[in-house]
């Protein structure tokens, strides 16, 4: 096979209707701002839109595909944008270009911050669920602990980030690229044979891990690389903002990135881009119009929105009226229409077969349990 | 599901786009002086940004009820930032693109240095009401502000305890600039003064409880607080639990102290500060006075200076001849500095009678409010 | 000595917290996020009826009228749709009960913290040290409730019902045990507690805000763990624990301004070298 063909084969630009959209959407802005006819708001805008996707997409993979709840994921952007723009500062005497240092500062942002993924994905190996999500927060708050009382990021005045100041209208249109590079990858990732693992792992870690799947350097790689992405997002947020506070990261960040990926739909990239996009506008939006006790609506808008996309979602007693209400149903019935025959759905079959397997009923006591209190071995790479 | 994301996501890009349309070709020219400026009208910090918008709002309607400048009004754009960062770039972006031509910047410090950096490239005039951090105007030509400066509170407060107490402590909040600002100016002062200190330092994001620093200045006279009146309410209150009668002295970030404590605290509490509600002083009174009838209750000192703040940007157009209601904001900043900087500009405020150098700081005389038994 | 007292007094109402997180974690399954954020809705519950006639106790006993009713509420109308459902959408709702209590308390009340009076209860002279009296009250009430708490579950029915619950749901429901009155219970006790825990919080920080109850009940939960989630005397142990650590931290100027980290690295190291904690059990993960 041809280097060529491989590449096609492994790179395939699947899905193409959402870089067409992006695409497409980057073209008519950059046009526009060059010529003048976007102010400065809406460059601004569309800044927080870019990263925000990045902050949503990235967070998906770690909920959405690998089924762990992440907590944390302000903290790996604020890692991003401390170190990542501390370099940034640093190079900015040695390079004259601003957008190649934003490029470096990336990078070196995304590592920085991935190598605390690469730490943080160590007690998911172990830990599930509730723990998992309570250790991603307390690294949340430790990071932003540490990170504040550092005299060399310039401590609780914050990190000051006045050289590297790219303008809105240019900065746009890197975040964009970035976005665009960020999907190529992820949409790429989540088809390919690893994908399928990763959601192996997400719908039974101990029949994935009977399937022969390497849970630990999945777990790991999965971390590694939300991070690197929420940390090249907090290297643009650091580029469009001046001074980076630690106080920006808190928490309720993670829960703002959290709610975006919880509306747009778990594991649905498209959803988590969209919903990236309305939230930030609606936040944009209310900045002026909500003043006063008046914004704790914002708050209660998050809240139902957590609320009542995850009741109607997975609700055991709700199933029956979403199955109704489904697109896919709406669709069926509407072919039922037209066509007398049965239409073999492949999506229906699959759905049919309950993918949590009793597992008890089925095999005896062959297969061991990952037992909280023994280190389970990694097979090879991960865990040193 | 894809379908329906497919048209969301094109329908989502195409109301983008033209929302972005809309923006344009609106009316550019003003029938007003249109002043900028962004606080925390929302979140934690909220108190402080109402305060300035309630004090620069009177000020505008005291100033528009007399004539305005030369007949031309003031229109005040006071927008949220919830006291962050991010939040104040994106509000200055907003104010720029309505057509703000002079500032009152933002109420925070944080939220400031955001706002002075975007500011501080295009030159455009403001001045802080309240954000003290000495970088916000370092090197800026058109920085100014109202309030006093955070090293020189600190260096004031140092001579002040200095010689007055034997044991001094300090507690100071080390994720907050305000404080820490302060206290570093406090420190190097105290050193120069060869007069020694204790110092305790709490994170006010996550802990309330302040046992352990109590304890550890316990047997001190006075203990310093270069921190916001919430949290000394809570010492306070911790000293009488404590059984510590040492006196409390703060900053003006203390004004407002007195709601927070009730009968049971016994300690003096006194603290710096350029505002006085129960004031003599003739403008003061005044402007006590209007503020009451305007809002129902007693200002405090963000809204006086915010006030002052609206009036020195009148002042200055005033003395500088403003004359043209579409004047550039580059063009109004270079007059206005110019004005403001001038020898014998003084402003009789509501926070004293104040001056400004071309370093953008404000020269007025601070005073001691005590307040207990 | 004295340090150690503060951080006794801070520990007592972390271990008051953790108390309630434990039950319900222990029986329910499940991380109560907004365990927290009732304790603030109780604080409020205090604060508006000492405004309106002044009386704390009359405060109190509303309190935990409000908190009961609250947890119970909750439990029903967003958790209860979603039993047997993944855990990672539980803990979801969860985040948003939380979010929605402190959205409405600060529609209602306000950002503004408001200061409250307490009643000071004085000093007493222990020895040579001086020790704050509503310390005293609130260990020996955190001790009355645990002893309570283990009395209850382990000799009475509707106690041995949820240790049924608890090991196994499925079993317990075809023993004849009704697992959605028993949860329902579980949260009615965790969130009486959690009126305690206001009162008692309140006494060490006498000021109310929507925000509160977020990082103690963050905190009281890494005091779970420390102490072994699910385990009663746990929760206690790790609340003391976790106050003292957290004023000895804060009484050494060096790494006074770590503490937070300090805490939370904690919290993971207990987690990755013994997630059961001090006096866990431990349990094997079923397919």
């Amino acid at each position: 096979m041809s280097l060529a063909e491989n590449f096609k084969k492994t790179f395939k630009i699947k899905n193409q209707i959402n870089y067409i959209v992006i695409a497409v959407f980057l073209v008519v802005m950059a046009i526009l701002s060059n010529g003048n006819m976007i102010n400065r708001s809406t460059a601004g805008l569309l800044v927080r839109i870019s990263y925000s996707i990045i902050l949503a997409v990235s967070l998906n993979l770690v909920v959405g595909f690998l089924g762990e709840l992440s907590l944390g994921h302000a903290g790996f952007m604020c890692v991003g944008a401390y170190i990542g723009c501390f370099c940034a500062e640093e190079l900015n005497g040695i390079i004259d270009n601003r957008v190649l240092v934003l490029i470096i500062a990336m990078i070196i942002g995304g590592l920085s911050a991935s190598v605390f993924g690469f730490i943080i994905g160590l007690p998911a190996l172990r830990l599930k669920g509730d723990y998992l999500a309570i250790v991603t927060l307390a690294f949340g708050e430790i990071v932003r602990n540490v990170l504040k009382n550092l005299p060399m990021f310039g401590g609780a005045k914050g990190l000051a980030t006045t050289h590297i100041q790219i303008p809105s209208k240019t900065l746009f249109i890197i975040g964009f690229i970035t976005v665009l590079a960020v999907l190529f990858f992820i949409q790429n990732l989540i088809r390919s044979k690893h994908g399928r693992a990763i959601t192996a792992i997400r719908d039974n870690e101990i029949a994935a891990r009977a399937m022969g799947i390497n849970v630990t350097f999945y777990k790991l790689f999965v971390f590694t690389v939300s991070a690197f992405f929420a940390g090249m997002a907090g290297v643009i947020y650091g580029h469009f903002t001046n001074p980076v506070m630690y106080s920006t990261f808190s928490y309720n960040y993670s829960i703002e990135i959290l709610v975006m990926v919880v509306l747009g739909g778990m594991g649905s990239i498209n959803g988590s881009i969209i919903a990236a996009a309305l939230i930030t506008y609606i936040n944009f939006k209310l900045q002026s119009q909500l003043t006063g006790d008046l914004a704790a609506l914002k708050l209660l808008i998050y809240a139902i929105i957590l609320i009542v996309v995850v009741v109607f979602n997975n609700a055991p007693s709700l199933k029956p009226l979403k199955e109704k209400l489904s697109v896919k149903s709406l669709r069926k019935a509407i072919l039922r229409r037209t066509k007398t025959d049965a239409i073999y759905d492949d999506d229906a079959a699959w759905n049919r077969i309950d993918t949590k397997i009793d597992m008890d009923e089925v095999v005896s006591t062959d297969i061991k349990p990952n037992d909280f209190s023994s280190p389970v071995e990694p097979e090879k790479g991960g865990k040193k | 599901m894809k379908k329906f994301s497919k048209v969301a996501s094109l329908i989502l890009a195409a109301a983008l786009i033209v929302s972005c349309f809309a923006g344009c070709g609106k009316d550019t020219s003003n029938k007003t002086y249109i002043i900028g400026g962004t606080g925390p009208l929302t979140g934690d910090f909220m108190s402080y940004g109402v305060s300035v918008k309630n004090g620069a709002s009177l000020a505008v309607k005291e100033i528009n009820e007399n004539g305005g400048l030369n007949g031309v009004k003031f229109s005040l754009e006071m927008l949220d930032d919830k006291g962050a960062p991010a939040e104040a770039s994106t509000a200055y972006d907003q104010l720029f693109d309505k057509g703000m031509q002079i500032s009152i910047g933002s109420v925070t410090s944080g939220a400031c240095q955001a706002f002075a950096a975007k500011a501080a490239e295009d030159g455009l005039f403001f001045i802080t009401p309240s954000a003290s951090t000495a970088t916000i105007i370092e090197n800026r030509e058109t920085a100014f502000r109202v309030c006093f400066g955070d090293p020189d509170q600190g260096i004031l407060s140092a001579r002040e305890l200095a010689g007055k107490y034997e044991n001094i402590g300090v507690i100071y909040n080390s994720s907050d600039p305000y404080s820490t600002g302060v206290f570093d100016a406090f420190k190097a002062e105290m050193k120069t003064l060869n007069a020694s200190f204790k110092d305790q330092s709490f994170d006010d994001e996550n802990d309330k409880d302040f046992s352990a620093q109590i304890e550890a200045l316990k047997d001190c006279d006075v203990i310093f607080l270069p921190i916001y009146y919430d949290v000394a309410g809570l010492i306070a209150k911790t000293c009488v639990s404590k059984g510590c009668d040492a006196d409390l002295f703060g900053c003006d970030g203390l004004d407002g102290v007195a709601d927070q404590i009730d009968d049971t605290v016994t300690n003096n509490i006194s603290y710096i500060t350029p505002f006085d509600v129960n004031s003599t002083n003739a403008t003061t009174a005044k402007f006590v006075a209007a503020y009451k009838a305007e809002y129902g209750e007693s200002p405090d000192q963000f809204a006086a200076d915010g006030y002052d703040a609206v009036y020195a940007i009148y002042e200055a157009m005033k003395a500088a001849g403003v004359n043209d209601v579409n004047i550039s904001y580059d063009e109004l900043a270079k007059k206005v500095v110019e004005a403001i900087t001038a020898d014998g500009f003084v402003l009789k405020g509501a926070t004293g009678d104040m001056t400004w150098d071309a370093s953008g700081a404000c020269t007025k005389a601070p005073q001691i409010v005590k307040l207990g038994k | 000595m004295i340090t150690l007292l503060d951080g006794l007094s801070l520990g007592a109402v972390y271990a008051l917290i953790a108390l309630g997180y434990t039950m319900v974690y222990g029986i329910a399954k499940m991380l109560n996020f907004a365990h927290g954020d009732i304790i603030m809705v109780g604080a409020y519950a205090i604060l508006t009826t000492i405004n309106a006639c002044g009386n704390v106790w009359v405060g109190f006993a509303i309190s935990v009228v409000v908190c009961t009713v609250m947890g119970v509420l909750i439990e029903r109308l967003a958790y209860r749709p979603l039993r047997g459902a993944s855990p990672l959408a539980v803990l979801i709702t969860a985040i948003g009960v939380s979010y929605l209590l402190q959205g409405i308390a600060q529609l209602v009340f306000g950002a503004r913290p408001h200061p409250i009076s307490m009643p000071n209860l004085g000093m007493i002279n222990i020895g040579s040290t001086r020790i704050s009296v509503s310390t005293v009250v609130t260990l020996i009430v955190g001790a009355i409730i645990m002893a309570a708490l283990t009395v209850f579950v382990k000799k009475t029915r509707t106690g041995r019902a949820m240790v049924a619950v608890s090991e196994d749901s499925g079993a317990a429901k075809l023993m004849g045990v009704s697992v959605n009155t028993i949860i329902m219970i579980t949260f009615a006790i965790g969130s009486a507690l959690a009126a305690f825990a206001s009162l008692f919080y309140l006494m060490q920080i006498p000021t109310v805000e929507p925000t509160l109850g977020s990082m103690p009940g963050i905190k009281a939960f890494t005091a779970a763990v420390i102490g072994g989630i699910g385990s009663i005397p746990g929760a206690m142990i790790g609340g003391v624990l976790l106050g003292i650590i957290e004023k000895i931290c804060q009484s050494i100027p060096a790494i006074s301004p770590y503490t937070t980290a300090i805490e939370f690295s904690l919290l993971i190291l207990i987690l990755l070298v013994r997630p059961i904690g001090i006096l866990g059990k431990k349990r094997r993960e079923k397919v």
